[in-house]
């Protein structure tokens, strides 16, 4: 799909934060993924042309970061954290079963193209282990059965809030804007720090 | 000729710290390896590469530092780290700490390396193997499976990478960024899967792609031509100069067998450094091209060429050139030490100044330049390094002379050098450079260089040899340089060309620089020679002396390694009437009418010296042995012996001694006339230049390097891609009344009158299809 002059208004927005411009590389790609799903090649030639890099300097960011992908997700791309303590937690066993329910293999995507499923490292939020994510939306304090009843709501359409973030959970595409730096006015929802992220600094406030 | 120049005056602060007990002194800013190898203390690396940015990737050079009294907590990249003094540096040799980090660095790094070294290229020559057997662990504790990938892949038609067996030194992704500028390939993926690689879409296709095969200190990245050709300790190895331009890389040549297998960049750290190009490394299968001429030939009666002896051949060359009024043309390719066998035959044996080096496009203006101010003149690539301001003129180093341009990147890169060039378009070459461009149509170049200002006595103006295609461009650049003090130097494209003035192998100059119309210079040369006289009058030039072929006026004709159709498309027609003698290398359209036809040894079969752009004497030995094939001077010599007028020039060694032993010319030069150009005018003015890999006869039979040459494109301007109804990558016509070259167009920000194509390339030669070079009226149309 050619990009059209919309997009080259918001390329270059995005390029105008920057002082050197190099520097919006990494917003450019995920307005790539929010255009299209995924990194196209395209894009690829699209942004180096932009910014002035060699092709093979925007391959080497996207395939560094797990982030971006050079195929396409599901319209849901759930994350499971299989990093020690979320593993050692349940992460493993939930990997496994959704695994199992979904039908797919790691990196794959559901048939209807609703769902896909990565394994992935910490994401800071081990204070909530075992942790899932979809669209990089936090689900905390997961167990197998409640991660299966995450992707069957979201097969059906109707996806629960996540536990902290955005009142609603953004597709893919919408999330994929937001971390373009592009604002979908929904930064002030949700809870951000709660309660297991703060006791330590209580404790330590109460010196104990 | 010597080039010593002594370098700035920098004064350095010095260092001294303590490696391994001993006490060494360094200049601030030296790393610890380095520091160590003044000691003569080897610390193992694979990353660490002097003339790249330091990154301490590999991990392999971990030393025990104290500074102070105060210990590093845990081993430090040698490679990295700064000397400072009071610095107290244990190595592996007096380190326990330093020699288990090593051994352990050296485990994980055969972790995921293959067994390969019995079938790898690098095996025998490898730094891993080297080093894994100094400074690693004799047995390995890892019993698990080995990462594997696919082998090996091609990311350039001429370079295959097997990912196993890289290490992740980045040496190779750090050259092509730092030296070469074309980031095309690069380290992708991460943690164990982390691997060298490129855009999909886009190969390896750098000028300069063959050093990250020399550098690789692995087997990771092999060269498709030698894989598997050799073993490192078959091959005897050669000292050579590269043939293939005038950048003057120092190379190093291989042979097995009496077969070159390989050229490698040589090191000179005053001229190449430590790169060459790849038509340098690659382009060496021409000397044994299946139309080799092998044996002496003589065109009979019945005008059939017929294989002859030796001692008939050149009685038979010695009779036509004694009878007839006979001239000389030389290519641009001739060593010093044959260009003076020719510059002299000329005159002792012929008794002429019509001796001509310029098989190519050329001026009257040009060889007076070239008389009066290029002559015995040096400026050095480090004038380069130093210069505040660099201004290119009708000259395009990536493709013309390629280490010219690593040279000016390099100080691009890393001190912001200004550069200006005055060419039809900004080329990517210009782009890195970040050049301002003067945008010229081919033609107009000496109205826009009184338009450059603000140069000084430490700025360069470097000429290329094609600028003597604008009427007036050399006189206009020669006095922007008196005017300002800024150097100027001229940069021909082929190697031999700087040493064909010097040696005399021009109507206008003896060897030494001695001018022809100075009685003190003809005195002199006639005196050393041991002749009675030396012709007087300014020789004819290249295309006088086609002409006079032509008009009968001159009859035989002594022609060594020329093309007609680098001069013009009509060359051949004159030569047709002439008893012609031709040394020549391969069958060519030369041999095809010559009369008689005397081999000569290609390159790496002879010794011999170029003259780069510098003028800096560049001296290579014989590689391969081949018995019957001899340098020119040498036959030029036994030709003068039968004519009864010897020029006693038995061998290379003679003709270098003769030549040096005449010296340089100090007296007055040959005043300079100056051309004025007018401006031209035109809807569609062609610009031209020859690309760095083409359809060059010298880069025949490497299939996998003409692979990875730039493609062959138009370049028009926005307004006439408009016009014509075209966007980049359509066909668009090129013609005059002669021909026409079809070829992709690309859009560029070319001036609206002008449109350029490559002149050499095989899908566009201009000289032969159009019958012209540059500067002249053509059409395009969409095709
Ligand atoms: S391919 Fe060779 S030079 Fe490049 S990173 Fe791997 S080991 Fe280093
Ligand atoms: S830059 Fe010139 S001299 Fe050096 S290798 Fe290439 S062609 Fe040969
Ligand atoms: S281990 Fe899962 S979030 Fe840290
Ligand atoms: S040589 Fe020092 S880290 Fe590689």
């Amino acid at each position: 799909m050619p990009f059209t002059n919309e997009d080259f208004t918001v390329i270059d927005s995005i390029i105008n934060r920057y002082p050197r411009k190099r520097s919006a590389i990494m917003p450019l790609l995920h307005f790539a993924q929010a255009r299209d799903g995924y990194v196209t090649n395209e894009s690829i030639e699209t942004i180096a042309e932009k910014l002035d890099l060699e092709t093979a300097e925007v391959i080497a960011v996207v395939s560094f970061y797990t982030q971006y992908k050079r195929e396409p997700v599901g319209e849901y791309h759930v994350g499971v954290c299989i990093n020690t303590l979320c593993a050692v937690m349940g992460g493993d066993a939930i990997y496994e079963g959704l695994k199992e329910h979904l039908g797919i293999e790691n990196n794959c995507a559901t048939k209807d193209g609703k769902v896909s499923l990565e394994r992935i490292e910490c994401n800071a939020a081990c204070d909530y282990a075992p942790v899932v994510m979809a669209n990089w939306e936090f689900y905390d304090n997961q167990t197998v059965q409640s991660a299966k009843d995450l992707v069957d709501a979201i097969r059906s359409g109707n996806p629960p809030a996540p536990t902290r973030g955005p009142d609603k959970l953004p597709t893919w595409r919408e999330n994929s804007a937001v971390l373009a730096g592009i604002s979908d006015g929904r930064a002030g929802e949700g809870v951000s720090a709660g309660e297991p992220s703060l006791l330590g600094l209580k404790l330590s406030k109460e010196g104990k | 000729m010597s080039t010593q120049e002594v370098s700035a005056d920098v004064t350095l602060e010095l260092i001294t710290l303590t490696i391994d007990g001993f006490e060494v002194t360094v200049p601030k800013g030296t790393l610890v390896i380095r520091a160590a190898e003044k000691l003569g203390i080897q610390i193992p690396r694979f990353c660490d590469h002097p003339l790249l940015d330091p990154v301490g990737a590999c991990r392999q050079c971990l030393v025990d530092i104290e500074i102070n009294g105060r210990k590093f907590p845990k081993p430090q990249a040698s490679c990295t780290i700064p000397v400072e003094t009071g610095m107290v540096v244990n190595t592996q040799l007096t380190s326990n700490v330093a020699e288990k980090a090593q051994k352990g660095i050296m485990e994980f790094l055969l972790v995921n390396h293959p067994l390969d070294c019995p079938v790898c290229d690098k095996g025998g020559e490898c730094p891993l193997q080297n080093q894994a057997m100094s400074n690693g662990n004799g047995e390995s504790r890892f019993d698990g499976y080995k990462r594997t990938f696919e082998k090996p892949i091609k990311i350039s038609a001429q370079v295959l990478l097997d990912r196993e067996r890289c290490i992740l030194c980045a040496r190779c992704t750090r050259f092509s960024e730092e030296i070469a500028g074309d980031p095309f390939i690069t380290l992708n993926d991460r943690g164990a899967l982390q691997q060298v690689g490129i855009y999909e879409e886009k190969p390896f296709d750098s000028y300069f792609s063959g050093n990250t095969i020399q550098i690789c200190p692995v087997g990771a990245l092999t060269g498709a031509s030698y894989r598997f050709r050799a073993r490192p300790f078959d091959l005897v190895s050669t000292p050579s100069a590269c043939e293939h331009c005038a950048s003057g890389c120092d190379m190093r040549t291989d042979v097995r067998r009496g077969k070159t297998l390989r050229r490698l960049a040589g090191d000179d750290s005053q001229v190449n450094e430590e790169w060459n190009c790849d038509k340098g490394r690659w382009a060496f299968k021409y000397a044994t091209a299946n139309n080799r001429i092998k044996t002496p030939m003589i065109r009979g009666a019945d005008g059939e060429l017929h294989e002859a002896s030796w001692p008939e051949a050149l009685a038979t060359a010695a009779a036509g050139l004694s009878v007839n009024r006979a001239a000389v043309l030389v290519g641009g390719r001739a060593t010093v030490e044959d260009a003076y066998g020719y510059s002299k035959f000329a005159r002792v044996a012929l008794n002429t100044n019509d001796i001509d080096f310029r098989s190519r496009v050329h001026t009257d203006e040009e060889r007076d330049f070239l008389t009066s101010a290029i002559v015995g003149v040096q400026v050095n690539y480090s004038a380069i390094d130093r210069a505040d301001h660099l201004v290119l003129i009708g000259f395009e180093p990536e493709d013309e002379s390629p280490i010219v341009f690593l040279r000016a990147y390099k100080q691009v890169r890393k001190r912001g050098l200004k550069v200006t060039t005055i060419a039809p378009f900004t080329t990517r070459g210009s782009k890195k450079l970040n050049a301002q461009v003067i945008k010229s149509a081919a033609g107009n170049e000496s109205q826009l260089i009184s338009k450059i200002s603000g140069l000084t006595s430490k700025s360069v103006i470097l000429v290329g040899e094609r600028l003597c295609e604008s009427y007036g461009a050399l006189s206009a650049a020669l006095k922007l340089a008196q005017t300002s003090g800024a150097k100027l130097a001229w940069i021909p494209r082929r190697a031999g060309e700087r040493g064909a003035i010097e040696a005399g192998a021009i109507g206008t100059l003896l060897p030494g620089g001695r001018p022809v119309s100075d009685v003190a210079a003809r005195v002199d040369i006639q005196s050393a020679w041991g002749v009675k006289s030396i012709p007087e009058n300014i020789g004819r030039t290249t295309s006088e002396i086609l002409v006079g072929l032509q008009s009968g006026d001159i009859d035989s004709l002594l022609v060594g390694g020329v093309d007609p159709l680098d001069i013009s498309a009509d060359a051949l027609v004159g030569l047709e009437k002439a008893f012609v003698v031709s040394l020549e290398m391969r069958h060519s359209s030369i041999t095809e009418i010559a009369n008689v036809i005397l081999p000569i040894a290609a390159v790496v079969e002879k010794s011999g010296s170029f003259l780069d752009w510098e003028g800096r004497a560049r001296a290579f030995e014989t590689a391969v042995d081949v018995p019957d094939l001899r340098s020119d001077v040498r036959i030029l010599s036994m030709i003068a012996e039968k004519m009864g007028k010897p020029i006693n020039l038995p061998t290379v060694a003679a003709a270098a001694n003769e030549f040096a032993s005449l010296g340089n010319w100090d007296g007055a030069r040959a005043p300079f006339i100056a051309a004025s150009g007018t401006a031209i005018s035109g809807d569609t003015i062609l610009a031209s230049w020859r690309l760095l890999l083409d359809a060059g006869s010298l880069q025949d039979g490497e299939v996998n390097l003409a692979n990875t040459a730039h493609p062959s494109v138009a370049v028009i301007s926005t307004d006439r891609a408009e016009k014509l109804g075209v966007k980049s990558g359509d066909p668009v016509r090129v013609s005059n009344s002669r021909g026409e070259i079809t070829l992709p167009c690309e859009i560029k920000d070319i001036e609206s009158n002008s449109v350029w194509v490559p002149r050499n390339s095989h899908t566009s030669k201009t000289i032969a299809t159009l019958g012209i070079a540059s500067g002249a009226s053509v059409s395009v149309v969409k095709a």
